[in-house]
């Protein structure tokens, strides 16, 4: 079928996610990128790069962020940000902080272009962050924030809440915003995504864990005046079902997003690529292959790609269409939640995702409040 | 309003749907929104023309044109002298290189 451009598509993305490199230092329990069947696990040649940055400023895209794997580990890791900075993009960098040390970090200041690295900390101590990312996983990602810290670059850390470290929540929030100094800290949890589905039973929050998580982090965001942010994950499940629930009791009209599988809307503004060069919607996303770096132009694939145009037309499918929600009193303020989510546990993009479901959650035992 | 007006080199004109466009600076990381009218203010930028010449040609390129254009399109220059979108020539040198 083809599906044409929706309205009000802006001309090219404003920021592209590019998994620069497949290789990691690390094998976390819980990493959504590993082990995924439909990924080629491949790198490409510097000048691949180079060229596809070149394309990426004549679209004016404003800003790319570099993941991986450790972006870290590519030797031509300068040669990949002066190509960005060159076509007049800022940056942004995922890293589990072990690479970083002065003299990338002087570069990156030199830049002027950076928006942030985020460091991944998943505990307060060695034994807690290491227990599921690898030994001396914990001392190289402090030092790399350290080493952020000391120069001046915006560092973000993302805690990851899993069922190893959801007791530890009031420590490692100490630790982030009184030892190291930080200014805030966002959250998510772990997801039945890549290696995690291998480890699901070990690492996945319960629904008790989910609900410790919910409270601790909701109390500790108000002691912390709101230094706590979350895009997904307990957090943000808290906030969000906490108004579903409130607008249920109240009978309140619908949410403007709710009622449909409206999802994030990522792909309004964004677009991915893999490390083998695939063009895909998004890093949840990557089994969908929309193309090929340098060999497809990327405007013609964000304004006129079937598979894209249809996900961005999601948000006019109603829940109510789903078996699975047939009944809910929430579907007036659903969104359906991330379609990479409901891909992995369903095998369907297009269906709500099972994990992200408040009746669920309350039919296990949880609370909302 | 005689002043010349010099772009930043560095400054992105991202053209969005119904003409309307971003200018994105992406040394401050300042991003301004900008409406059909100021996307042609932008574009007739070219280092030679001044102010007033640039408000000349608008009238030339719009219909129902304000009386109020001189003013809007001077105010709308200063923010972008403002926040780093661009620079005056002075004596044939972009202001922003002689700081």
């Amino acid at each position: 079928m083809i599906v044409e451009a929706t309205p009000n598509i802006m001309r090219s993305p404003r920021s592209v996610d590019i998994e620069v490199t497949s290789k990691c230092n690390l094998k976390c329990l819980y990493c959504y990128y590993f082990d995924n069947p439909a990924v080629s696990y491949q790198d490409l040649p510097t000048e691949e790069w180079l060229t596809f940055f070149d394309e990426l400023g004549r679209i004016a895209v404003m800003d790319v962020c570099l993941a991986g794997g450790e972006p870290f580990l590519r030797s031509d890791f300068k040669d990949l940000l002066e190509g960005i900075v060159n076509n007049r993009m800022r940056f942004s960098i995922l890293s589990n902080g072990s690479f970083i040390d002065d003299d990338i970090v002087e570069f990156i200041v030199g830049t002027k272009r950076c928006n942030q690295v985020q460091v991944s900390i998943d505990g307060a101590s060695a034994a807690a962050h290491d227990s599921c990312r690898g030994k001396g996983s914990f001392e190289s990602a402090v030092r790399g924030i350290k080493t952020l810290q000391m120069h001046g670059v915006p560092v973000g850390v993302r805690v990851t809440i899993h069922h190893h470290n959801v007791g530890v929540l009031d420590k490692i929030t100490n630790f982030l915003l009184d030892d190291l100094g930080l200014q805030g800290f966002s959250t998510n949890s772990a997801g039945y995504l890549g290696s995690c589905r291998k480890n699901a039973e070990d690492v996945l929050l319960t629904v008790e864990d989910r609900q410790i998580a919910m409270s601790t982090l909701l109390r500790l965001d108000e002691e912390r005046s709101g230094r706590i942010s979350a895009a997904s994950g307990p957090l943000a499940e808290a906030r969000l079902w906490r108004d579903m629930d409130e607008a249920r009791i109240k009978n309140a009209l619908p949410f403007p997003n709710g009622g449909h599988l409206t999802a994030c809307g990522c792909t309004n503004h964004r677009i991915a690529v893999r490390s083998d060069g695939t063009i895909v919607p998004c890093s949840m996303l990557a089994h969908m292959n929309l193309g090929r770096i340098n060999r497809d132009s990327l405007q013609d694939i964000w304004l006129r790609s079937p598979e894209l145009n249809m996900l961005r037309m999601r948000r006019k499918i109603p829940l109510s269409n789903f078996e699975f929600c047939g009944g809910c009193p929430y579907i007036p303020y659903c969104t359906g939640s991330c379609p990479g989510s409901a891909f992995s546990i369903t095998g369907q993009v297009n269906h709500p995702s099972p994990d992200a479901c408040l009746r669920n959650f309350l039919a296990e035992g949880g609370r909302v409040s | 309003m005689g002043q010349i007006p010099v772009q930043n080199p560095v400054v992105v004109l991202r053209e969005e749907f119904d003409d309307w466009a971003v200018l994105f600076n992406p040394d401050t990381a300042k991003a301004l929104g900008v409406n059909p009218v100021g996307v042609a203010i932008w574009q007739l930028i070219d280092s030679r023309r001044s102010i007033i010449d640039i408000v000349a040609e608008i009238k030339e390129l719009f219909s129902e044109v304000p009386e109020t254009v001189d003013k809007e399109a001077s105010d709308f220059v200063d923010i972008l002298h403002k926040d780093g979108f661009l620079g005056y020539d002075v004596d044939g040198k972009d202001e922003r290189a002689l700081s």
